[in-house]
Formats: structure tokens, C-alpha cells, sequence
């Protein structure tokens, strides 16, 4: 009989073996793309027909409560958004709602590049600064986005900014991008964007956060994009290849020795005797 | 070569956080130091030029109103002293009730009225809907803890259980794949921005 000790040791090492099959996964995608097929789930595809089936020179704002340190979940999203939104030819109106989120989105437009779309800042796309939200500010910019904002990212008056002169409430708005990372966030926007004004919403969070955004789905928020995956699927859906396609392949592998090591605990003690 | 040196300085962080995993030691205490160090300091940074933004410059325009909200947020501090604590219950209450404000009438109908309404007639649309339905009531009387759970109840409590576990086991699958993709992004990190550009490819 091994002692306690005998045993912790032992699990640990199993623990151990476990997690470097997972590096090995992670990394051989990323030397060696596999190209692995990648499935469309529902609320992918509905997420992207919200935003081609707008019509062209359409208004989006995008809530954006990006994190720095959650990128590596969140960009393949990102960047198949914006790539999409420039594609159909739609006007975007970002607000920065997280301290991260101005330095977030001025890197990923310098990937993008709106201006390879014919866009213009200010004109076709504007960005406003950071500020502390929350649901009440969602409210308020739904109502009236000057009490919120007077200027642009860079300190120039809105009612100096093209884009925004006709714009100062949610009717200027035909459809919102909520971009989160605290899962229970989405309950601000089905609050205050759907419930009075049946406003058009679609989301972006974390993978975890995902079965926190299912139950508004698909009569409340028309689709919505959970974790890297999500990204990956977008990328394929919308035709913009980006980084999430070595990431899915990454995570698939990665995954691999947990569900086999899942199967084999639950398998084992039905066919040997269990120590 | 700065982008090699700035790839060589965040693979040196990347590895420092995660030495931790080995045990603890100096390299991840410093790791750990310096990116909350830069944290708060652009967090504190942002803020200030957020309260600068929206309350200081429209007092300095005349629109005297916006002092009030900067003195509620100064009387948060008052917590600092141990005699003017009570004087931040002010802009608590008024966080409080402001917020309660905002989402009660959206919470009625949003989370309640509109979620029982389109469980209800999902059940009438297919397997998916019956399941849906017959795990919401499930899940609900698993938390009666006013009736002993015998009989039928026991028998829907049973099923609520496997509901929860099921969804517990999905969000436990979310988490952990979301910690895969930190990690593989961190590995793309270290590939794309120093060992690659240091060996020219």
C-alpha cells in the first residue's frame, strides 16, 4: 500500500507528464501550421451576418473593454471585426471603456490599416477616450453621448469631428459591438441597450465567459464571439486570416493529453484496480 | 535589432512570471514587481486624465454642476482617516442608488420577464427548447431548501443536479482552455517577437 506521501508524489508526476504533452501540442502548430478544419458554430455565423447584412455606410459602436493582458484571447477576434466592418463599408464609432483599451485599439488599427479600405479618421471611423463606464455610463451614452464624451481620443470637440455631427444618442446608431471581459457585464447592455430601445447588440468576451452570454442568445443579443476559438471561426467565416488560425491549431493539440487523461481516469477503474 | 532587444525583454518577463510554476524565487518576485508597478501606474495615469477629461475641464468651462461628482469621488478618501470615514458613505449611497436605478427596470424585463417568456416557447420548438426548459425548472428546484427533497421533488432535484454539473463542467472547460490560449499566446509572443527575428527568419 503506498503511503500518502508515495501517492501525492506520484500524482504530481502524472500532473507533471500531462502538462508538458500540453507544451509539446502548443508548440508544434506554431513551428509547423497543421491547418486543422475549424467548425462554425451558430453564434459565430450570426455574428457576422449582424454585420454584412447591415447596409453599407451603417453606424456601429463598439463598446471596448479590451484588456491588455487578455489579448492572446481576444485578438483574432479583434482584428476579423474591425477587417470585417471596413469590408462592408461601415461608419465605426469606438469608446474606449477599460484604462487598456486607447492603447489596444490605436495597435490593432496600425495592423488593419482602415485607411487600405479608403477609410478616413473622423470621418468614416473615430475613436473616444477612456472612460470609467460602467452600466449607469452605458445609460447615459445611449441617451446622450456628449454627457459622456465632449471630445476624440486626441482632444478634438466631437461637434468638430464629421462623423459625429448628426450623431448624439442610440438613434444615430444601427447596431453595438460589446466588447467585455467581466462575464457578467453583458447584462449591462441587455439592460440598457435592449430592453428600451431593441437595439441591434452583439458581443465579444473571453471563452469563459461565453456560457454567461448564452442564455441572451439569439433574442436578445443576436450573436456573439467566445474566446480565441471564436476568433479562429470568425477569421474563416469573414475570409480575413489572421492570428488565430496557429491558435486554434495550438489549442486543439494542447487539449489533446487532458481529454485523454480525462477518458483514462474515468476508464481505469473499470478495468484495472484502482490504487 | 530594438525589435529583437524589446522581444528579448518580454520573453525575460514572460519567463520570469512563469518560473513561479518551478517555485518561488527572486526573478518572479521582480517579474511580478515591475508589471504591477507599470500597471498601476498607467491605471492611475488613465484615471487622472479620465477625471481631467470629463469633470476638471468642463469646471474650468463654467459648468459648475460637474463639481459635485468630483467632491462625492474626493469624500471616497475620507476612509483613509479613521474619524472622516462616515463621510464616504455620501457617494457609496450615491453609487448605490444610482445604480439600482439604472438596472432595476431593465432587470425585470430582460432577465426575467423576456428569459421565462422564451424558455417557455423554445420548449415548443424542439429537442434543444424541451432540454432547455426541463433544465431551467430542474435547476430552480434544486434550490427549494423549504420542502424536504422526497418524491417528485427529490426526482427533479436529482435531474437539476446533473443540469448544474453539466454546466459547471462547461464553464470549468472554458476556463481551462481560455489559460491554454494565455499560454499559446505567450508562446506565439516568444516565437514571433525574439526567436524568429533573432534567427532572421
Amino acid at each position: 500500500m503506498a503511503t500518502a506521501k508515495e501517492r501525492l508524489a506520484k500524482t504530481t508526476r502524472f500532473y507533471q507528464i500531462i502538462w508538458a504533452l500540453c507544451l509539446i501540442g502548443m508548440f508544434i502548430p506554431l513551428i509547423y501550421p497543421l491547418g486543422l478544419p475549424v467548425v462554425l458554430s451558430e453564434p459565430v455565423k450570426d455574428y457576422y451576418k449582424q454585420i454584412a447584412d447591415l447596409p453599407e455606410g451603417s453606424v456601429i459602436a463598439v463598446s471596448f473593454g479590451a484588456s491588455a493582458s487578455l489579448l492572446d484571447e481576444q485578438e483574432a477576434q479583434f482584428l476579423a471585426t474591425w477587417k470585417t466592418i471596413f469590408d462592408y463599408g461601415h461608419k465605426v464609432i469606438w469608446y474606449c471603456t477599460t484604462e487598456d483599451s486607447p492603447i489596444v485599439i490605436r495597435n490593432e488599427l496600425e495592423v488593419v490599416k482602415p485607411e487600405s479600405y479608403g477609410y478616413t479618421y473622423g470621418e468614416d471611423y473615430v475613436i473616444l477616450p477612456y472612460s470609467p463606464l460602467g452600466e449607469a455610463g452605458e445609460t447615459a451614452f445611449a441617451l446622450n453621448i456628449r454627457s459622456i464624451y465632449t471630445t476624440d481620443i486626441d482632444g478634438t470637440s466631437l461637434d468638430a469631428i464629421p462623423l459625429m455631427q448628426d450623431i448624439n444618442d442610440q438613434s444615430g446608431i444601427d447596431l453595438l459591438i460589446f466588447e467585455y471581459t467581466a462575464c457578467t457585464s453583458i447584462e449591462w447592455v441587455v439592460r440598457q441597450w435592449v430592453v428600451p430601445y431593441n437595439k441591434p447588440v452583439i458581443a465579444t468576451t473571453l471563452g469563459c465567459c461565453g456560457p454567461m452570454a448564452a442564455p441572451y442568445y439569439p433574442t436578445q443579443v443576436q450573436g456573439f464571439l467566445s474566446g480565441s476559438g471564436a476568433g479562429t471561426e470568425l477569421e474563416v467565416v469573414s475570409g480575413n486570416p489572421g492570428p488565430g488560425a496557429a491558435m486554434g491549431d495550438a489549442k486543439n493539440l494542447g487539449i489533446l493529453p487532458f481529454l485523454v487523461a480525462v477518458l483514462w481516469m474515468n476508464v481505469k477503474p473499470f478495468i484495472g484496480k484502482e490504487e | 535589432m530594438a525589435s529583437v532587444i524589446g522581444g528579448l525583454i518580454g520573453t525575460l518577463f514572460i519567463i520570469a512570471t512563469m518560473s513561479m510554476l518551478w517555485k518561488d524565487n527572486v526573478f518572479f518576485r521582480f517579474g511580478q514587481a515591475a508589471i504591477m508597478g507599470a500597471s498601476v501606474a498607467h491605471y492611475t495615469f488613465m484615471n487622472f486624465q479620465s477625471v481631467h477629461t470629463n469633470a476638471i475641464m468642463p469646471i474650468m468651462a463654467g459648468n459648475v454642476m460637474f463639481i459635485i461628482p468630483v467632491i462625492l469621488g474626493l469624500l471616497m478618501y475620507s476612509r483613509l482617516s479613521a474619524d472622516l470615514a462616515w463621510l464616504a458613505k455620501y457617494p457609496t449611497s450615491v453609487l448605490v442608488g444610482v445604480g439600482t436605478g439604472v438596472m432595476i427596470a431593465g432587470t425585470l424585463r430582460g432577465q426575467i420577464i423576456d428569459q421565462i417568456k422564451q424558455t417557455i416557447l423554445d420548449a415548443f420548438t424542439g429537442l434543444n427548447g424541451i432540454l432547455i426548459f426541463i433544465g431551467v425548472v430542474t435547476a430552480f428546484s434544486f434550490f427549494i431548501f423549504t420542502r424536504e427533497h422526497t418524491g417528485a421533488l427529490g426526482t427533479s432535484v436529482k435531474i437539476g443536479r446533473v443540469f448544474l454539473m453539466i454546466s459547471l463542467g462547461a464553464n470549468f472547460s472554458g476556463e481551462l482552455v481560455w489559460y491554454l490560449t494565455q499560454m499559446i499566446g505567450r508562446l506565439m509572443y516568444i516565437l514571433n517577437e525574439f526567436i524568429w527575428p533573432l534567427l532572421g527568419a
